[in-house]
């Protein structure tokens, strides 16, 4: 009998580590799963603990024995090596459909045993029941008390920051609600009348245009040296086309333009849609950061009054295509250019041979718009390469 | 008012501020103010998050002016800031429509008090923002990350003594000043220079492991850099570098890598093998990369066997080499046959690259050396396992039949080598 226990003995004191949950119960697990736990690793290390049932590790509270298997679960899984990205991440993924109580509690104990891994799944798993959430569903989701007064909830989050330009603009749009509000009064006791008020896009005009001494102007000379960096980076072939928008604003109006110097509405078309997808805006509007006086307008007015806004905008930057023209128009000027090719033809190897490498350019240049002048410049080897090879 | 005792018990809120602060850093920003709502627990508990990103999706993009969407974002990040508490770690500034304004200049001022460590500015893509010279004084940043930038550092610089990756993108400097950054770095670790024009880089960085280099350089030379583990260069080519590298008279190769005992991985794209290649290559350069293990080269000019000897030449040089990825970029134009001379005396013929295991080719289109060149490594490889060949799409399929039928005469030193030849199938 002791003969066997010589035997077993290295081999149990080896390969188990016991554990001792918060409730007094006590288990034997395999030491390479149990060691996945950096807490339990420490304690095993450090003070020798683990190694017999008189000696079991003591988890803190917040591991209850049904949280612990399930840890444990991923533990045996995640601890064996040589398993891929796509095994580990399709583990993880059936690991945590679990209920939400459960998933809070595996975020604790895992928290509380250190092991990150499990953190970090599960937290990534909490952070997406509440992205785009509304506060109503996240309360529901987590059984949260709605326990603060309508004003508290105000409170710190309104605008506070005294802006006036947006305080104009939702005067000006108040005014716009107010005017097609009586105007669908009219409809309705079918009356027709004209009352298009065209002042209104003069006076977003006027107050854009205002100068309100603004602090956050975007100070214009800077701007124009900039321009002038990035017309140097189209080797000088784009002579002043960096300061028209400027010089048409100025046009547009004589005062000052606020932070408004020509590129504010220029985003480019796909950043725009992106930031449309991104837009889920469901918090109640009176709740926004951002309180924008958006409160029970009808649907359809609002979309008018937005479209006129955009209008302006566009009005604003009609100058935006004709600028894009002037540079695709250098591009072809430039074509003309031939490459300079040099008596002992070694260069000639050299600039043949920039067609085909720019395909790393390309793709870089799509992404990033300051080095779009080397795309016009690699499509005009591409063309002096293409005649070259005809 | 509604009690808790009619309801379920509440199951997040208790969890420890650390489980929640990282609950709250999975989200984007915006939520993650936004959960001041929730309820009276978890009213400023956003307020101690150590990372603050802002992005485009701090502000929703309502129809409203892109002005107002502008002024909504400054405001948001203006209130975030002035209601945090505690360390800032990160402060990730990434916004499409934002352009130099002072506000920014402030926020970074803001940072710079809060001792943060960890930086990056990324904003609207036509213009270059000029940082204050504050940023310069923020002592505790370890990682500052550049989009697009003008960096001028102020004359009572003193280096980031803190700082272990540095990376400018797009950025903008006067001569020198990268150079005068990296030496007053004294433990960087990790560094990055995208789209840089036409400049000379000497790179002394003691502890060195990261370097990552796209853009117009003219001379790159690591002059100390003796713990550099990973090399990843792309270099354009302009008219005016074509020049320079007529006029070089001394070996570029030897310059950039001739001094980094620690390479593990070292990626060579565009016309940086052509960099190399330029003045009389050696066979063999004075040390071993004993720790490299993979090597890729892109757009390896075949016509030219100086750029094969740079090729040849890293082989040489790394017994331990497990794996090979290059692509050809062969101009058939010039490829006029095989140099014979080179392949039957030049290059090296008493080597064998003992753990070279798997080759990647891709771009082939068959010329002359590519197929010497192939034929080298099956003869010198007596480990490998495998060699797949992706052909160009500008080969044609007799040229691609030609090409099989030399492959399968060649002699493999590895009995179990496999050749997979991949056609490209854009081109039928």
């Amino acid at each position: 009998m002791s003969g066997d226990m010589a035997i077993i003995k290295p081999e149990v004191m080896k390969s188990f580590v016991w554990l001792q949950t918060a409730d007094g119960s006590i288990q034997q697990v395999e030491e390479e799963v149990a060691m996945f736990c950096p807490m339990i690793c420490r304690e095993v290390l450090q003070s020798g603990m683990g190694s017999s049932k008189n000696y079991a590790i003591p988890l803190p509270s917040r591991v209850n024995p049904a949280i612990l298997s399930l840890i444990l679960d991923y533990c045996r899984f995640h601890q064996i090596p040589g398993r891929s990205n796509k095994e580990r991440k399709s583990f993880d993924e059936k690991f945590i459909r679990i209920d939400t109580k459960r998933l809070c509690e595996l975020t604790s104990a895992a928290d509380s045993l250190q092991l990150k891994p499990l953190v970090d799944l599960t937290s990534r798993a909490l952070a997406r029941m509440i992205e785009g959430k509304t506060p109503e569903e996240i309360r529901e989701t987590f059984h949260l008390p709605d326990d603060l007064t309508e004003e508290e909830k105000l409170e710190p989050l309104r605008n506070t920051a005294d802006d006036p330009r947006i305080r104009l603009l939702n005067r000006l749009y108040a005014r716009k609600r107010k005017e097609l509000k009586e105007k669908e009064k009219l409809k309705n006791v079918e009356v027709e009348e004209e009352p298009v008020d065209e002042r209104s896009v003069d006076d977003l005009l006027s107050f854009i245009n205002g100068g309100n001494g603004d602090s956050k102007s975007v100070r214009p000379p800077k701007s124009k040296k900039k321009n002038r960096r990035k017309k140097d980076q189209l080797k000088d072939h784009c002579s002043n086309n960096g300061n028209n928008n400027h010089e048409e604003l100025d046009a547009l109006s004589s005062k000052s333009h606020g932070d408004l110097n020509g590129n504010v509405f220029v985003a480019s078309p796909s950043r725009t849609s992106k930031l449309r997808d991104v837009a889920d805006d469901t918090y109640s509007p009176k709740l926004e950061f951002d309180d924008d006086i958006d409160d029970e307008l009808d649907p359809a007015m609002k979309e008018e009054l937005d479209r006129e806004v955009e209008d302006f905008a566009r009005r604003l930057n009609s100058d935006w295509p004709q600028r894009m023209q002037e540079i695709l128009s250098l591009g072809q000027e430039r074509r003309s250019v031939p490459v300079a090719i040099n008596g002992n033809g070694s260069l000639r190897r050299y600039s043949r041979m920039i067609g085909p490498k720019i395909n790393l350019r390309y793709s870089y240049c799509e992404t990033s718009p300051v080095a779009r002048t080397d795309l016009t410049r690699s499509l005009q080897t591409i063309t002096v390469d293409d005649t070259r090879k005809a | 008012m509604e009690t808790g005792s009619d309801r379920a018990p509440d199951i997040i809120s208790n969890l420890p501020l650390n489980v929640i602060e990282g609950i709250l850093m999975c989200l984007p920003l915006r939520d993650a103010v936004r959960t001041s709502i929730l309820s009276r627990k978890w009213r400023y508990r956003w307020t101690t998050i150590p990372q603050l990103v802002f992005d485009d999706t701090c502000v929703p993009v309502t129809s409203s002016s892109l002005a107002v969407t502008k002024t909504k974002f400054v405001s948001f990040v203006d209130r975030a800031l002035l209601l945090h508490r505690g360390p800032i770690q990160k402060f990730k500034l990434s916004i499409s429509y934002l352009q130099s304004c002072p506000d920014i200049d402030q926020w970074i001022l803001f940072l710079s008090w809060r001792n943060v460590k960890e930086i990056s500015l990324e904003l609207e893509e036509k213009e270059w923002y000029k940082v204050p010279s504050c940023l310069f004084s923020c002592q505790y940043l370890t990682h500052l990350e550049l989009f697009r930038c003008e960096v001028h550092p102020p004359p009572t610089f003193k280096g980031f003594s803190n700082l272990k990756s540095l990376s400018f993108q797009q950025s903008y400097f006067e001569n020198g000043v990268v150079e005068s950054i990296l030496s007053s770095c004294p433990i960087l670790e990790s560094f990055t220079l995208t789209y840089f024009d036409t400049l000379s880089m000497n790179i002394c960085a003691p502890n060195l492991k990261y370097l990552r280099l796209e853009g117009e350089f003219k001379d790159i030379c690591l002059e100390n850099t003796p713990l550099l583990e990973t090399i990843c260069i792309a270099l354009y080519m302009t008219e005016e570098i074509a020049d320079h590298l007529e006029a070089t008279t001394t070996c570029n190769l030897i310059k950039a890598l001739g001094n980094v005992p620690a390479l593990e991985r070292l990626v060579a794209e565009s016309y940086f093998v052509k960099y190399l290649s330029v003045k009389s290559v050696p066979s063999k350069l004075a040390l071993k990369y004993e720790h490299l293990k993979k090597l890729e080269l892109y757009q390896v000019g075949f016509e030219d066997v100086n750029e094969i000897s740079v090729a040849i030449c890293l082989l040489v040089c790394s017994p331990n080499l497990e794996e090979l990825l290059f692509s050809a970029s062969s101009d058939n134009e010039a490829c006029i046959g095989p140099d014979m001379d080179y392949w039957d005396k030049q290059h090296p013929i008493d080597c064998s690259f003992k753990r070279l295991q798997i080759v990647n080719m891709t771009d082939m289109s068959g010329v002359p050396d590519e197929m010497e060149f192939t034929k080298f490594l099956l003869a010198k490889s007596p480990v490998l396992k495998t060699m797949s060949i992706k052909s160009s799409t500008y080969l044609t399929v007799e040229g691609a039949w030609d090409m099989l039928i030399e492959l399968l005469g060649f002699p493999r030193a590895s009995p179990q080598a496999r050749i997979i030849y991949i056609q490209d199938n854009t081109m039928t």
